[in-house]
């Protein structure tokens, strides 16, 4: 469970965070929407302890991040906008080095690459070095990486930007099961359609607040819009700024 | 459980090690160098062993029209080719061949002239280009000599000193000796000795840092459950080990070439032996990590690789500066060298092979004054990482 509560975060003179609280079940996917710029990333690097807040309080698991980040961090999947390969390792090699800093011993990591590679399909990408992987194939790596160790929690930057439809699909499928496992995982994205198929709870963040939390329906019976594209319009205020 | 320094390590040194650029520029770095510097012993020595007389090779056309001319110039050890007339074609030729240093041609009237005491003409062919200036020089001096014979013995005929021909006398005297002019070569060879400490490391720490920055895998790495002290001295260790291998090996290599060399021929000496030099690789351990370490932290800054390297291209240089200064200020060896890095170790080496035995001060001095600054700055880079300004810009 993640319960963030007030924070608030500033950059000089820029409030990026403003007042953010929300809850973050287990068990339940719960989507982040936010216009760019609403300060999602800065929220999410404040949950790892990348960051320190000047304001409020968050509990990933019972831990603050602030207090103890490294025992915060093993119990954290945190996939970036951004995948960070590198190119002169093998899919294999690159999720050794992540699983070795987790804390995990060969043998564990042995078994536990054959898995995340049968649920997410990566078999024939597994003993290549990752240049020249293509959008999919990254995210897969990266996604891969991201379940390595088993954690209770999952941070989410945008996971199915690029895709197509089968690793969508594939990337469904671990959702799924990170859910049946009672995870926690928290999916910052702008695909609305992905939102209504796959999270139980959605918290729209705009300009570093909390604006809205709740199931998509709630939302949608909330602004008394019936499409959660438009809902999510209103919410947020403007239709400046929406990628 | 591995350290997590150790993961780090491993994992930055396979993959510098998977760059067949590192591997090439590490293999020049500890083969090529040394011998390079090693050949340009040797010539140097060849150099300054040869007498310098010796195989002025002289090329005559008419040369049996000035007999007294021809003898002179054998008895200053000159070799004369006797040769038919050539065109100026021809006499470019081969003085561009460097088969002859010079070509001597007596005028077809040069007897006729001599008899009658009006001019007679020599001409001296030559070629500027090349290096036989110094035999030119000779060749000069030598037809001077015997024009002033001439003049003498025909000034005699008429009752005049030959005396009045020479108001001055000029004596010049060299006091330049071939050790003297091979010390500065053993000096510059030194400076040069213990570079590598600091380009080895360079691409290892810039990819490590700057590469994985602009990549976006930093980002990533940061939100792992290990500590800014482990990443970056992971990253330190895997870029240092490779600069303290290239460095031990490059020594290894150039002393065995040093050792084999004659430098006794022209004055000089290495007298270090196989223990003396493992103790100069171990106190040069050092110097790779504090290179190491000024690369990581100043690489993290930049945003792209390019900007690292240039960055770092422009601190490559600083450590040679101590060196060139002490050598261009003449200065002697004192305590103070031992403490600057790069500086300490040329002393140490250009010591060791002048006397050989310089007790163990300046190896401890030399170890330390470069290990000091290398754990400061890392633990400057570490918590640089730590902070907060910096994870914005990842």
């Amino acid at each position: 469970m993640i319960e963030v509560h007030d924070v608030r975060k500033q950059f000089g003179a820029v409030q990026a965070l403003g007042g953010v609280s929300f809850t973050a079940h287990d068990g339940q996917i719960t989507a982040l929407l936010g216009p760019n710029g609403a300060g999602k990333t800065t929220l999410l690097r404040t949950l790892v302890g990348l960051l320190k807040r000047d304001h409020g309080s968050i509990l990933i698991g019972g831990v603050d991040p602030e207090k103890d980040p490294m025992a915060v961090r093993r119990n954290i999947g945190f996939l970036t906008d951004q995948f960070g390969l590198y190119e002169r390792l093998t899919t294999r090699e690159y999720l050794n080095y992540f699983g070795e800093l987790n804390g995990m011993n060969s043998a564990a990591l042995k078994q536990r690459i054959a898995e995340v590679s049968e649920l997410l399909g990566m078999d024939d990408i597994i003993e290549r070095p990752t240049k020249g992987f293509s959008q999919g194939q990254r995210i897969k790596v990266a996604l891969a990486r991201t379940l390595l160790h088993r954690p209770r929690h999952l941070l989410l930057d945008e996971p199915s930007r690029g895709l197509d439809v089968m690793s969508t699909r594939a990337l469904r499928t671990a959702l799924g099961a990170l859910r049946a496992d009672g995870c926690c995982v928290i999916m910052a994205t702008h695909v609305m359609q992905e939102v209504t198929h796959l999270c139980e709870d959605v918290i729209v963040i705009a300009k570093g607040h909390t604006v809205a939390q709740g199931s998509p329906e709630e939302l949608c019976r909330r602004t008394g819009i019936a499409n959660l594209e438009d809902a999510f319009v209103s919410l947020v205020g403007t239709e400046e700024g929406i990628a | 459980m591995k350290s997590r320094i150790r993961i780090v390590f491993l994992k930055e040194l396979r993959e510098t090690l998977r760059e067949k650029r590192t591997l090439g520029f590490l293999a020049m770095m500890t083969l090529a160098y040394p011998v390079l510097i090693g050949f340009m012993m040797h010539q140097a020595i060849e150099k300054s062993t040869r007498t310098e007389r010796e195989g002025i090779n002289l090329t005559v056309i008419g040369g049996a029209r000035a007999p007294t001319l021809m003898a002179q110039l054998r008895e200053r050890s000159v070799t004369i080719a006797d040769s038919a007339a050539m065109s100026e074609d021809a006499i470019g030729e081969l003085l561009h061949s460097k088969k002859a240093a010079a070509v001597l041609r007596v005028s077809d009237d040069f007897i006729e002239n001599y008899e009658a005491m009006r001019p007679a003409r020599i001409e001296l062919w030559f070629d500027s280009s090349s290096e036989s200036g110094s035999q030119r020089r000779e060749l000069e001096e030598a037809l001077q000599a015997y024009g002033n014979n001439i003049a003498s013995a025909r000034l005699l005929a008429h009752g005049v000193s030959p005396a009045t021909l020479a108001p001055v006398l000029v004596q010049r005297y060299d006091t330049g000796t071939n050790a003297s002019r091979s010390a500065m070569i053993l000096g510059s060879v030194i400076g040069i000795l213990f570079f590598p400490a600091f380009m080895l490391n360079m691409s290892s720490a810039v990819d490590s840092t700057a590469g994985e920055r602009e990549r976006r895998s930093l980002e990533v790495l940061m939100a792992q459950p290990a500590r800014a002290w482990e990443l970056v001295g992971g990253k330190w260790l895997a870029c240092s080990i490779i600069a303290i291998v290239g460095v031990t090996f490059e020594l290894i290599v150039a002393h065995a070439i040093l050792k084999w060399l004659p430098l006794e021929e022209i004055g000089m000496s290495w007298n270090l032996g196989w223990g003396e030099l493992a103790l100069v690789c171990l106190a040069t351990v050092p110097l790779s990590l504090l290179s190491g370490a000024l690369y990581i932290a100043l690489a993290m800054n930049a945003k792209t690789f390019k900007e690292a390297q240039t960055t770092l291209s422009i601190v490559m240089i600083v450590p040679l500066v101590p060196g060139f200064v002490v050598s261009f200020m003449e200065l002697k060896t004192a305590q103070w060298m031992y403490l600057v890095p790069m500086l300490s170790n040329q002393t140490l080496v250009k010591e060791l092979a002048k006397t050989g035995d310089i007790g163990p001060l300046p190896f401890v001095l030399t170890f330390l004054c470069a290990l000091l600054p290398a754990l400061l700055v890392a633990a400057f880079a570490s918590w640089r990482m730590n902070s907060e300004k910096y994870v914005l810009g990842v």
